[in-house]
């Protein structure tokens, strides 16, 4: 670390330095959030443009060669259907960012929305919305959502099915997307609660400061005030919470996968391919290492991140 | 000389504080030469900020993370505090000098009985056993007047008031009956009422036990009355050094006269402003070329600006010193 | 003390009445027929005759509305009755009974090793604040914390048969004082260690910029006494009150480790029943893992005054 702190400072001239200048400094000194990134980064764009970079189809059977160990023509070796392991760990990595930034984003929504309510309008909303929020943070929350992920997905798939034979419509055909629709509803359902209580925290706390109270008799307008003094001052431990909740997200979406009631096979999961690999592991362990070790780093990578801006970004409450 | 010297129980010399900051270390303490005499009373004042606090607990080798001793060397009964291994130094904490913070609210552990707290110095200097600790400690806390030691003795620091948890720190300094007692603004956070209670008590105990004592204030006027001899700090360096009494009457550097100027007396006019010093002190590491006073003060020449005056004798027995060149051009003057 | 751990209980059973409605209702309007589901292993095709399943159905009172269904479950469930599972027929309270003691065991054992682990290293870790061994400590708590147990287990399998060929994968439970029970509970740790690492990092790192902990500092009392009396206590307070959080990360944690080390508690009942759509079962399992987690917050507020004199009176002064 040494190494580091003894590089001059850059900031030669007096200028007050903006937050997110300051933050990005203290962030760039974070070695391992800095990896985070760069991880973080690489798996964005291997979900993005990855499938159309591997050499083989994540579905293309290939019955000669099965269950391959690691090879220059399979990197991470082939299952037990002759599939290219690291083409579906590719493709995995589209999935598991998908369901990431859906459920966050969903996630999101619901909690500052809940959030802001309560905050801002306080009794009866905010005692009740803190009520649901209490319930649903202590209730073994893995637990509750599997459950509705086992007993919803029977009945939207008779649904969709009575749908398609009602219109035809070759849309109510496609079951994969009953998987998506179901993790991504169960899971937003509890992954909302963090968000709701901070950004309830925020509107408490930032209402109560002297400076908004300055601000509004200087007889700015509220909207000044949100967008110059709220916004910016509760962005900060939102960006950390959301960091941290798309590496949760990632890592719950396998937890389902694995527990058999997340993303289906064949559509290539993390979880899934964990889960079938743990059947086999004592003589093919390339097929559990391999999507497990990605996972495990995927997780890394936005705990290191998350935990760099929390420093970065919160300085004095640093944990 | 060497008379004067064997009756020095504390020696600063050269003393000089960094702080790290994101441009660097900047400096606190300058340099500063400082002494007490065994059985004096010093008081140490100047603005918040200007070094007075962290001079006195760099002494100890408490100062926080980021800020540290340089240069220089203390000297406390002969040996260099600076150079102590931690066994050793330790034996002087709380044993030969005892401290007393600012803050009572936050400088006792809010967990532990006042008596367990007040028993520790004993228990780790005297050797005492837990039970003579205990008996010791009530008798201290009798000592430092508060009313029925043998309950408060129980007692949690919160459920105290601010003025008994400042009795309380001051027998906690006082346990191990030290040659010198440093108190660091001991009264601030208090009543005004209570701060006159705290500095009688200090001075009757003084005189009891016959130690030296250290007072960091910024208030002038409430030290008066207790201590022998004041230094004036202002922004890391001493501008001033004088017994009290001549202190008062002769102010010579204007900072002090200043200071000196700004305590209301009611022999003023009821609508007279107040007096106060313009400008504020410079930050560390942003200290002026020259004297530091230089930008606030109303006799600042050209050469205050490009040179740093020296703590020089301002009065014929020299005890009375001060870092300014107005003052040595009022003299060769006259 | 008395009225106020009823007060409690008094708070927490709406919450949990919610809890469980929606988990009913799932099961109501979610899952299939249960009657189909209790006769599907039953001799004689049961579960394909229509009007003996409707002739079972009435008499069970099942065809009645929701509300009512559900009245009638929580009526049982104050007596005590917990129902019989859908698809052995046991009776739930039996299944529970057989499986919770290796669970509450496991768990036990799991926050005895966090508590022995973590927070001496989160400790060590503050004391030497953004040096070496903090980050060494800092970095390992995130990677422990990322890595899910069903991750963490297999790998460790793998790790332990390479490193030592010829010793027996570890499957299955013996009790607590069994070999076998050594990598389940680290794996089942990780996170809780994780965690308290970390928390316990942050408030040593607070308290020592406590004023009192200069004035020990300044009393020559010894540095080890420093760190057990005046930082070490005042840190248990917000290091204790994670208590219930653990207690959510262990009951999730269980469900992996028991599956992949297959010990026969509540977390592999608990995926048996939902692959089974075991309703009654999982209504159970949800009872108790939210009565779990309730216990540990509310032994959290009885702890905290005995951890902090100043709350004592400010409950006192309510």
């Amino acid at each position: 670390m040494s190494v580091v702190q003894a590089q001059p400072a850059p900031l030669a001239e007096e200028a007050p330095v903006s937050l997110w200048r300051d933050a990005w400094y203290r962030l760039k000194r974070n070695r391992l959030a800095i990896f985070g990134l760069f991880v973080i980064a690489l798996l964005a764009f291997t979900a993005l443009f990855g499938p159309y970079l591997t050499p083989y189809d994540f579905l293309g059977q290939d019955l000669e060669a099965r269950n391959q160990a690691p090879s220059l023509a399979h990197l991470f070796g082939t299952d037990d259907l002759g599939r290219d392991v690291f083409s579906r760990v590719v493709y995995g990595t589209r999935t598991a960012f998908l369901v990431a930034v859906v459920v966050t984003t969903i996630a999101l929504a619901i909690g500052t929305t809940l959030g802001a309510i309560a905050g801002f309008f306080g009794n009866p909303f905010d005692r009740v919305i803190m009520w649901l929020t209490d319930v649903t943070m202590s209730v073994p929350n893995l637990l509750l959502v599997v459950v509705i992920n086992a007993s919803l997905k029977t009945p939207i798939a008779q649904w969709m099915e009575a749908r398609y034979l009602e219109t035809l419509n070759p849309f109510y055909r496609e079951t994969v997307w009953i998987d998506f629709l179901l993790v991504f509803g169960s899971m937003a359902l509890i992954s909302w609660p963090p968000y709701a209580r901070l950004v309830r925290a925020q509107v408490l706390s930032i209402r109560s400061r002297p400076y908004i109270t300055a601000a509004q008799a200087l007889g700015l307008s509220n909207r000044i005030i949100l967008m110059r003094y709220v916004v910016p001052n509760a962005l900060g431990p939102l960006i950390v919470a959301v960091s941290a909740g798309l590496g949760t997200a990632m890592v719950l979406e396998s937890a389902f996968s694995f527990l058999g009631v997340g993303v289906n096979p064949p559509t290539p999961s993390w979880g899934n391919m964990i889960s079938d690999g743990l059947r086999v592991w004592q003589h093919y362990p390339h097929l559990l290492a391999a999507p497990a070790a990605v996972l495990g780093l995927a997780s890394v990578a936005f705990s290191f991140l998350g935990d760099g801006l929390n420093d970065a970004l919160n300085p004095r409450g640093s944990k | 000389m060497s008379a004067k010297t064997e009756n020095r129980l504390l020696d600063v010399k050269g003393l000089t504080i960094e702080i790290e900051t994101r441009r660097g270390p900047a400096v606190v303490v300058d340099g500063i030469d400082l002494h007490v005499d065994k059985g004096e009373t010093l008081g140490v004042v100047g603005e918040s900020g200007c070094g007075k606090s962290l001079t006195m607990l760099s002494l100890m080798r408490l100062l926080p993370n980021k800020i540290r001793v340089t240069q220089g060397e203390a000297h406390f009964d002969g040996r260099d505090l600076q150079k102590m291994s931690n066994r050793e130094l330790r034996k002087v904490r709380g044993g030969d000098i005892g401290f007393v913070f600012q803050d009572p609210m936050t400088s006792l552990n809010p967990v532990m009985r006042i008596g367990d707290q007040l028993a520790e110095p004993l228990i780790y200097h005297r050797g005492m056993s837990r039970r003579e600790a205990r008996t010791r400690a009530t008798e201290l806390l009798r000592l430092v007047g508060i009313p029925g030691p043998e309950e408060r003795i129980q007692a949690y620091p919160h459920e105290l008031s601010g003025g008994m948890r400042q009795r309380v720190m001051i027998a906690i300094g006082l346990a191990c009956e030290p040659k010198l007692l440093i108190a660091d603004e001991p009264t601030t956070a208090l009543d005004v009422t209570i701060q006159a209670q705290i500095v009688d008590l200090v001075k009757g105990l003084r005189e009891k036990l016959g130690m030296s004592v250290v007072w960091i204030t910024h208030d002038l006027a409430l030290i008066a009355g207790l201590v022998d001899r004041v230094v004036v700090l202002y922004a890391g360096t001493i501008v001033e050094d004088a017994p009290v009494d001549e202190l008062y009457a002769n102010p010579r550097h204007p900072y002090t006269r200043g200071l000196l100027a700004s305590i209301p007396k009611l022999s003023d006019a009821p609508a007279s402003r107040l007096n106060s010093i313009g400008g504020t002190p410079p930050e560390p590491g942003r200290r002026p070329e020259g004297c530091p006073f230089a930008p606030r003060c109303p006799l600042a020449m050209d050469v205050c600006r490009s040179h740093v005056p020296k703590l020089e004798p301002v009065s014929a027995a020299g005890s009375h010193r001060a870092a300014c060149f107005a003052v040595e051009k009022a003299r060769e003057a006259a | 003390m008395l009225r106020y751990v009823a007060m409690r209980f008094a708070i927490w059973i709406p919450s949990v009445l919610l809890v469980m409605m929606a988990v009913y209702a799932l099961a109501f309007y979610g899952a299939g027929d249960p009657i189909k589901l209790i006769f599907l292993r039953a001799p004689g095709d049961v579960a394909y005759n229509p009007e003996r399943i409707e002739a079972i159905r009435e008499s069970a009172g099942l065809n009645k509305p929701f509300i009512e269904q559900f009245g009638y479950y929580v009526w049982n469930l104050i007596q005590g009755d917990f129902g019989n599972s859908l698809t052995s027929g046991r009776s739930v309270w039996a299944m529970v009974k057989a499986a919770a003691p290796v669970s509450f065991k496991l768990a036990l054992c799991a926050i005895v090793l966090t508590a022995l682990v973590a927070i001496p290293l989160g400790m060590i870790a503050a004391l030497n604040q953004n040096r070496r061994l903090d980050y060494i400590i800092l970095g390992s708590a995130l990677f422990l914390w990322a890595i899910p147990a069903y991750v963490a287990g297999p790998l460790l399998m793998v790790g332990l048969i390479v490193l030592l060929p010829g010793v027996n994968v570890p499957y299955g439970w013996g009790g607590v004082f069994d070999i076998r029970i050594i990598l389940p509970l680290i794996v089942l740790a990780f996170q809780p260690i994780a965690l308290i690492i970390r928390q316990t990092r942050a408030a040593v790192i607070e308290v020592l910029s406590e004023d009192f902990v200069r004035t020990a500092r300044a009393k020559g009392v010894p540095e080890i006494v420093v760190a057990i009396k005046h930082i070490l206590r005042p840190v248990l307070t917000p290091v204790v009150t994670q208590l219930g959080l653990i207690m959510i990360t262990i009951v999730n944690g269980a469900i992996f480790v028991e599956l992949v080390f297959g010990l026969p508690g509540l977390g592999r009942l608990t995926v048996k029943a939902l692959t089974n759509s075991d309703y009654p079962v999982i209504l159970a399992i949800t009872l108790i893992g939210s009565f779990l987690v309730m216990i540990s917050n509310l032994l959290v507020d009885i702890l905290y005054p005995l951890l902090d004199p100043r709350a004592v009176d400010a409950k006192r002064s309510r």
